[in-house]
This record gives structure tokens, C-alpha cells and sequence, in this order.
């Protein structure tokens, strides 16, 4: 029984020390994000393929238009998407790669740009 | 770019037109040239960085050589196989970035040369630039194949990899395929464009078996030891919507094709088929061949510039790029590397520094019938210490199921993706 027990302690320590030495998976170090007018748009032309550029919905799109949308209602909207509180198919996906910063920019953006400007 | 130095360079332009020959950087008395860009390749990649480039600067003299008259989408191509979409719902013009100003070269990049700054064509007169984006796509490795080396052969076993005349002619050899037949579709080991491409391609095919031709099958020859990618929501499409229809069978690598024979070669049996459709490995396509730094087949860039690390100058993005962690070969990507890339250039060209972190969104859909969609959607932001591209932790995911809603996003995803690459 005691030798079991020994055994046991012996494995339980061999199992501590290798989970000790697997590699952690390191943190990534982004680059902090470029919040200039041109790093702004950059980050908002992600949402093009969906969205439209600019947040201009091509025609036959279905989408909502995000262009010229209030920038309190889509940080809103991004922030219920981001926490889990609104109902999507993609956006809490995407919404979580985002900072908060990053997504009060892009909403900026959004809010400003008008057909043909 | 400054007031001064748009006014500098539009009070220059009159002497400045010029023909499409000679140096990237014309001088006359009144002063430099304006910049030129050439962009190598017309798919996502390519149309998105010509009309990004020209939304960033228009003074900036863009030209895009492509072969093809008209851009043919990749994504949605298999639904032409499915017969719920012609080849002209998936082919959309170049007119819309000529309106923009790019001007459009009709011929094929032989030759990239980064010390003289031309790009050499089959045809024409090269062409010089300051910057040259190459985004040409993907090249099979027939060498892979032996018996797939002749050019007669390639016409007989289709790849349909890219969208366009194969496209149409493995349709016409599904129609003409009798009922009961077998349609074997063979997968290569990843990396290959389109990680989840084969799978929808499946569902596709069996589609049209079960409404046309019901006692036919699919069969998946996979290089893979598995789905590569919406693994479990592919395999509830095949067992919910197809059932009978298609067989899986992992780790079954082709190593050759009998062409006469419509059979594939696996290492230890063959496999015969009435419609065989088969993905050769891949690398890196046409122009941008000369800059391959890994494995003898993908580039490798700056993922700030998408400078090649093997040329100065040269600019590289989509299918033919030494992907980063967890980052697919899809047009969503090539299409978000165009943008973070042409900002680059344009920036470059300026004298300015680039944006020093770039993040990419990609989102891919998957037809898994004519109406239901699934999905694959990742961030990635730029890490500075290994000055690579990494997918942002917590972010991303698949969908909960397949779902007609989803069905109606991937074709608004179409519907504005061309238009943000071709308008």
C-alpha cells in the first residue's frame, strides 16, 4: 500500500514537473494599433467584404448599411456582439478580435463616410 | 501625401504621358514622374490592390496585366458544378477599375526583373514600374503526377481549381456522366488554395446526383489525415443532406493517374472513376516563382510591406505566400492582404512609413447546398517580436450549423467582395 502510495506521489511529481516544463504558449505581442486617420480606414477595410466598401453595400447586397450609421449605435451593436449578448452567425467571432478602442475608431469611421465622398 | 506635392505632380502631368514601354520613373525638365505601380494578376488579391492603390492616390499610374478578359470567381465556382449557377453569375469585368483609371494589360507576366524594375510579357513591350504587386495565384506541381505531364492530359482529368473554362468543362462531364457513375474527387496534402474548397465541392456534386442522378456517388480521395477545415459540420452536411452519396477516405494520397484508365493511383491500389477531378499539389503561381524562399514552393514577405524577402520592390499576396499560423489561402485573405499591402505601397511611394500594425478579418463560406451555408471567420493582428501574423486569441470560430440565413451572407459576401475588388 505504501509503495503504491509512493508510486502514485512519485507519478503525480513526474507529472507536475513535465506539465512545469511544457511550453506555455507565449502571448503574442501585437503592435499597438495604428489609430491614425490611415490606420483607421486600413482596420475598417477589413469589414468591406461583407459590408460594402467603405460600409456601402454593393447593389444586391442584403446587408445593413453601415456607412453613415450613428457611432454610439454600432459600438453598441459591437460590444453586445463582443460579450456574448447579441445573437449572430459570424459577428461575436469577429467583434472579439477587436479592442475596445479599435472598434470605437472604426465606428467613427463608419458614422463619417457618404455615398460618393 | 502633402498639398504641394499634388499640385507638383498634377502640374507635371501633361509631359508625363506616356506609353506603357520604358522606365518606371520617366523624367522630364518639369520634374519626376508620376509613381507607377504594376500589379501582376487580376483575381482577389490582385483587382483589390489596383483599385486600392487608386483609392489611396489616384495620381498614381496603375496597370494590371491579366490574362484573362474578365475576372472568374473561384468561390461560388462550385456551385456551377452543383448546376444552381452559370459561369456568367460567377464572371464579373475588369471595365469597373478602368473607369477607375487602372489600365488593363491583356497578356501574361513571363519575367519579374527587380533590378531593372520592368515586368517582361509574353507579348507586349515590358513594362517598368517603381513597385510591382504579384498576385498570380497558384501553380500545379505536375511533377507530382507524372502522367498528368502532357498538355492532352491536363484537358482530360480537369482540376477545376481555377474558376473558368475548367469550370464549365467538368460540368458538361458531370451531365454527361451516366447514372450510377462514379465521381472521384482527389485532395492534395495542405497547404493548398482553399482549405474547405474540396469538401463544398463534394456537397455539390452530390446535390446534383441526388436530384439528377440518385445512383451515383462521390467519393474523396484525401491526401489528409482528415477534413482540413469545418471538419464536423461538413461531415453532418454529408450524413444530413447526402446520405449514400459520398464516401471519405482519408490518407489517400494520389501518387499518379492513369489518364486513359480514369483512375487515380494511390500508393498501394488504384481507384477508378467515370468523372475524375483531380487537385494537383501547389505552389506558388507564374511571376511569383522566381521569389519562392520555402520549400521550394511559397514566398515568404514582410507582413507589413508584403515585400518579398528575396527582392526588393517586389510585392507579393494571396494563394502564393508562405501563409502565417492558422491563416487559410482563401480569396477573403488575398483580398485583405491586397489592402494592407497597397497602403504600404502607396505610403512607400511617399516617403512615409507604413502602418505598423496591420490586422486582417478573413471570413470564408461554404455552399454545402444550393441554400445552406457554413463558415470559418479569423483576426489576425500583426505580432511585432515575431514579426508574423497571429490569429487573436478568443476571436474566430465556425457556425453552430448549417443555415439558409448564412446561405443569403455568403452571396451579400460575393455580391461586395467583387465589388470592393472590381468597382
Amino acid at each position: 500500500m505504501e509503495k503504491h502510495l509512493a508510486m502514485a506521489a512519485a507519478a503525480a511529481a513526474f507529472a507536475a514537473a513535465a506539465l512545469a516544463q511544457q511550453p506555455v504558449p507565449p502571448t503574442p505581442a501585437f503592435a499597438a494599433p495604428n489609430l491614425t486617420p490611415q490606420g483607421v480606414a486600413a482596420l475598417a477595410a477589413n469589414c468591406a467584404m461583407c459590408h460594402g466598401t467603405r460600409g456601402l453595400p454593393a447593389p444586391g447586397s442584403s446587408l445593413p448599411r453601415i456607412a453613415g450609421r450613428n457611432a454610439e449605435s454600432t459600438i453598441e451593436a459591437m460590444k453586445a456582439f463582443k460579450e456574448g449578448k447579441r445573437e449572430a452567425t459570424v459577428m461575436h467571432q469577429i467583434a472579439k478580435g477587436f479592442t475596445d478602442s479599435e472598434i470605437a475608431a472604426i465606428a467613427g469611421y463608419f458614422a463619417s463616410q457618404r455615398e460618393g465622398s | 501625401m502633402s498639398l504641394q506635392r499634388r499640385d507638383f505632380l498634377k502640374a507635371g502631368g501633361a509631359a508625363l504621358a506616356a506609353g506603357l514601354a520604358g522606365c518606371a520613373t520617366m523624367r522630364s525638365a518639369s520634374g519626376p514622374a508620376k509613381a507607377r505601380v504594376v500589379v501582376v494578376g487580376g483575381g482577389y488579391g490582385g483587382a483589390t490592390a489596383a483599385r486600392y492603390v487608386r483609392l489611396l492616390d489616384p495620381t498614381i499610374d496603375v496597370i494590371l496585366v491579366e490574362q484573362n478578359e474578365s475576372f472568374v470567381s473561384c468561390p461560388l465556382s462550385n456551385m456551377v458544378l452543383g448546376g444552381f449557377r452559370t459561369m456568367g453569375d460567377i464572371t464579373r469585368p475588369y471595365s469597373g477599375l478602368e473607369a477607375r483609371g487602372v489600365r488593363v494589360v491583356r497578356d501574361t507576366a513571363i519575367a519579374i526583373d527587380a533590378q531593372k524594375k520592368q515586368v517582361r510579357l509574353s507579348r507586349g513591350d515590358a513594362i517598368g514600374f517603381e513597385r510591382v504587386i504579384v498576385s498570380p495565384g497558384v501553380d500545379f506541381m505536375w511533377e507530382a503526377l507524372p502522367a498528368m505531364a502532357s498538355e492532352s492530359a491536363q484537358g482530360e482529368v480537369l482540376h477545376a481549381w481555377k474558376a473558368g473554362p475548367q469550370t464549365a468543362a467538368l460540368r458538361l462531364q458531370l451531365e454527361a456522366m451516366p447514372d450510377g457513375g462514379i465521381y472521384v474527387l482527389s485532395i492534395p496534402e495542405a497547404p493548398y488554395r482553399c482549405p474547405p474548397g474540396p469538401y463544398e465541392r463534394a456537397c455539390q456534386v452530390a446535390a446534383y446526383f441526388r436530384a439528377r442522378k440518385p445512383r451515383s456517388k462521390v467519393l474523396l480521395l484525401d491526401a489528409n489525415a482528415d477534413v482540413t477545415s469545418k471538419g464536423p459540420l461538413f461531415k453532418k452536411a454529408w450524413a444530413d443532406l447526402y446520405k449514400g452519396f459520398i464516401e471519405y477516405r482519408p490518407n489517400s494520397k494520389a501518387v499518379d493517374v492513369d489518364v486513359r484508365g480514369r483512375a487515380v493511383k494511390l500508393e498501394f491500389d488504384d481507384v477508378k472513376a467515370d468523372v475524375l477531378n483531380v487537385l494537383p499539389p501547389m505552389k506558388a503561381g507564374g511571376a511569383a516563382a522566381a521569389f519562392i524562399t520555402v520549400n521550394k514552393r511559397w514566398c515568404e514577405v514582410d507582413w507589413v510591406t508584403y515585400e518579398s524577402k528575396a527582392a526588393k520592390g517586389v510585392h507579393i499576396l494571396g494563394d502564393s505566400l508562405q501563409i502565417a499560423p492558422a491563416m487559410p489561402k482563401s480569396g477573403s485573405m488575398a483580398n485583405g492582404h491586397a489592402k494592407v499591402c497597397a497602403a504600404a505601397v502607396v505610403a512607400l511611394l511617399r516617403g512615409e512609413a507604413p502602418n505598423p500594425s496591420p490586422t486582417l478579418i478573413n471570413t470564408c463560406y461554404s455552399m454545402v447546398s444550393d441554400k445552406h451555408a457554413i463558415h470559418v471567420a479569423s483576426v489576425h493582428k500583426y505580432d511585432e517580436k515575431d514579426r508574423t501574423m497571429k490569429a487573436v486569441p478568443g476571436s474566430g470560430g465556425v457556425s453552430l450549423g448549417m443555415s439558409e440565413a448564412e446561405g443569403a451572407y455568403a452571396m451579400n459576401w460575393a455580391a461586395n467582395i467583387w465589388a470592393d475588388a472590381l468597382s
